[in-house]
């Protein structure tokens, strides 16, 4: 439990007993079923908001590419806390709860901006850009103990790695290093290999559907969903899909868009122009696609030259919203940035070429989850006699999926 | 005000109302082909969130930007997408704000107008889906009238699950 958050606002059913500080559900026996009832529940998202939106973990929220210049910011929601993150005038990222310490006003609603600081409109308290308080009107009239520096905006832990910020709600999360854990090397390749990018723009959408739901098939790309991957006779099976034991997964892909161009007019929206530049993806991959989806929200994905991270939160246990942000590497001349603008815009995100498939079955899953069976079932790369985890499994296999609901399961605190 | 300068043509503000009428035809009834003959040979067509627009971020949600991709999205609406999304009915409401004259290129007008775009599912329930800006620039040669460039500004930039057709 971390100290000082509220517990659940919902009541617990009646008859339902705490396990471990978690309603007494029965999750299924087999490894490769998960419940629906996680992906419904009211209550089980007031859980998942202690437990994984504020709890000992980190989340992916950003990328400094986005924070260009001191004072650029960039307000963001991670569970049901507003907060604001913020490149200071030293050049440190910093992350702040966006809420005035003095009464709980949001102290900016800009989504991103440039700003010498934070004024509260309420009572006009300001803040600098490394959140200490620096004005506040009327300090003549406040008790004698009030000391400015106690009043300074509150801070979430924040730390980046190859220029992506992650933040925890926590106060003793693991070391940032300890928890990416595998996915280190594979993050890092698919940010351009040392994350130095520029931020081409975004594409902001809201599904509905739980974020579960917008998680299990981000992950993990359903190849009979893509009917506009066959269209263009990409290749499939070059892939291998791996998972670390925090629940982070890596898809890599080599497919192959030669010979596609019978269909597209414009055949630049596939192609690869990255050659042999260790900015793309990892060495033996040229064309393809690297996506690595730290657990339990974040994904980065590298596909053809499109970079490309997705930072979603839900809004309740009913919505998720998604921000695709799009990047070009700072050693692109003005060629390379141009061709990335290109096919970003019009490959992947919420009206992509080959990805509006995925955005639109996300509404359509969710709506038929109040039925039987009462669990989902992962079955392709499965094997009968197993009753194990794999780690390293077939690109498009569903086991990957299994693995990130085991990691789920065992970090809401539900007994199998 | 930026629109200063000579009232524009009766006869152009006509040809111009006509092709608005034409767009909203062809996208409300669902003929792609149609909605392509509304662009000139070098035409462009845009859609990106205001949020980009203000920021100066060039990146957008569709960016057609030569007669080839505008044929691509012609080929993925009919043929590629048809029966992996939920289908959904569009209603366009266009209002024109104002029509000038882009000056330095004869025939070629500025356009600026406001849409509303409502969508309506399966089950017949009906909910505003994007509203936004048309920056348009427009060619007309004799009868002829067309998009050279259509720019759509989103100020819905979080948009309500995926976009499959054009706005």
């Amino acid at each position: 439990m971390n100290g000082g958050r509220r517990a659940p606002s919902s009541p617990r059913t009646a008859g339902e007993e705490a396990f471990n500080g978690a309603p007494k559900r029965r999750w299924p026996a087999r490894f490769n079923e998960a419940p629906k009832w996680a992906v419904e529940d009211p209550a089980v998202f007031d859980l998942e908001i202690e437990r994984i939106f504020e709890g000992p973990l980190w989340h992916v929220v950003g990328h400094v590419a986005e924070l260009d210049a001191p004072g650029r910011f960039k307000t963001t929601t991670l569970g049901r806390t507003p907060l604001i993150l913020v490149h200071g005038a030293d050049g440190r990222v910093r992350a702040f709860h966006n809420s005035c310490a003095h009464r709980g006003t949001m102290v900016e609603t800009r989504f991103r901006g440039v700003a010498d600081g934070f004024e509260c409109p309420y009572h006009r308290w300001f803040y600098g850009l490394d959140g200490s308080l620096r004005r506040a009107p009327g300090e003549k009239e406040f008790p004698e103990s009030f000391d400015r520096s106690g009043h300074g905006l509150a801070a979430a832990r924040a730390e980046t790695f190859a220029g992506l910020v992650f933040v925890s709600l926590h106060a003793e999360p693991p070391p940032l290093q300890d928890w990416l854990g595998t996915i280190r090397p594979a993050l890092r390749a698919a940010l351009g290999g040392d994350g130095r990018l520029r931020l081409l723009g975004y594409q902001k959408v809201e599904f509905a559907a739980n974020w579960k739901v917008y998680a299990d098939d981000e992950g993990y790309h359903a190849p009979l969903l893509h009917r506009a991957f066959r269209i263009l006779k990409w290749r499939a099976g070059e892939g291998a899909q791996r998972r670390d034991p925090n629940g982070h997964r890596i898809t890599r892909t080599r497919s192959d868009p030669q010979g596609s161009a019978g269909l597209l007019r414009d055949p630049d929206l596939i192609a690869y122009r990255g050659g042999d530049a260790p900015r793309n993806k990892f060495a033996d991959q040229a064309a393809g696609s690297l996506l690595v989806t730290p657990w339990p929200l974040g994904a980065i994905m590298n596909h053809l030259d499109v970079i490309n991270a997705r930072f979603a939160n839900p809004r309740d246990a009913e919505r998720t919203e998604v921000q695709y942000a799009y990047f070009a590497h700072l050693d692109d001349d003005e060629e390379m940035a141009r061709h990335r603008l290109r096919q970003s815009s019009n490959l992947i995100g919420p009206s992509g070429f080959i990805s509006l498939e995925d955005g639109a079955v996300f509404a359509r899953i969710q709506r038929g989850l109040h039925s039987r069976p009462d669990t989902t079932r992962y079955v392709r790369g499965w094997s009968d006699d197993a009753d194990y985890d794999p780690f390293d499994v077939s690109q498009n296999d569903e086991t990957t999926n299994t693995g990130w609901w085991d990691v789920y399961r065992r970090t809401m605190g539900y007994a199998r | 005000m930026a629109g200063m300068g000579a009232e524009v043509d009766p006869q152009v503000r006509g040809l111009v109302r006509r092709l608005e009428e034409r767009y909203v035809e062809a996208l409300d009834g669902r003929r792609m082909e149609a909605w392509l003959d509304c662009f000139t040979a070098d035409g462009s067509y845009y859609v990106t969130g205001a949020d980009n627009d203000a920021d100066g971020l060039p990146l957008c949600l569709m960016m057609d930007d030569c007669r080839e991709r505008l044929e691509d999205r012609v080929t993925f609406v009919n043929e590629v997408w048809p029966g992996s999304f939920e289908d959904y009915r569009t209603r366009h409401f266009v209002q024109p704000v104002r029509l000038e004259s882009a000056g330095g290129e004869p025939g070629v007008y500025r356009a600026l107008a406001n849409f509303t775009v409502f969508a309506t599912d399966a089950r017949g329930r009906t909910s505003l889906f994007i509203a936004g800006e048309y920056r348009d620039r427009v060619r007309v040669e004799g009868e002829d009238c067309r998009y050279v460039e259509r720019r759509v500004v989103m100020d819905t930039f979080t948009t309500p699950g995926v976009i499959v057709y054009p706005l």
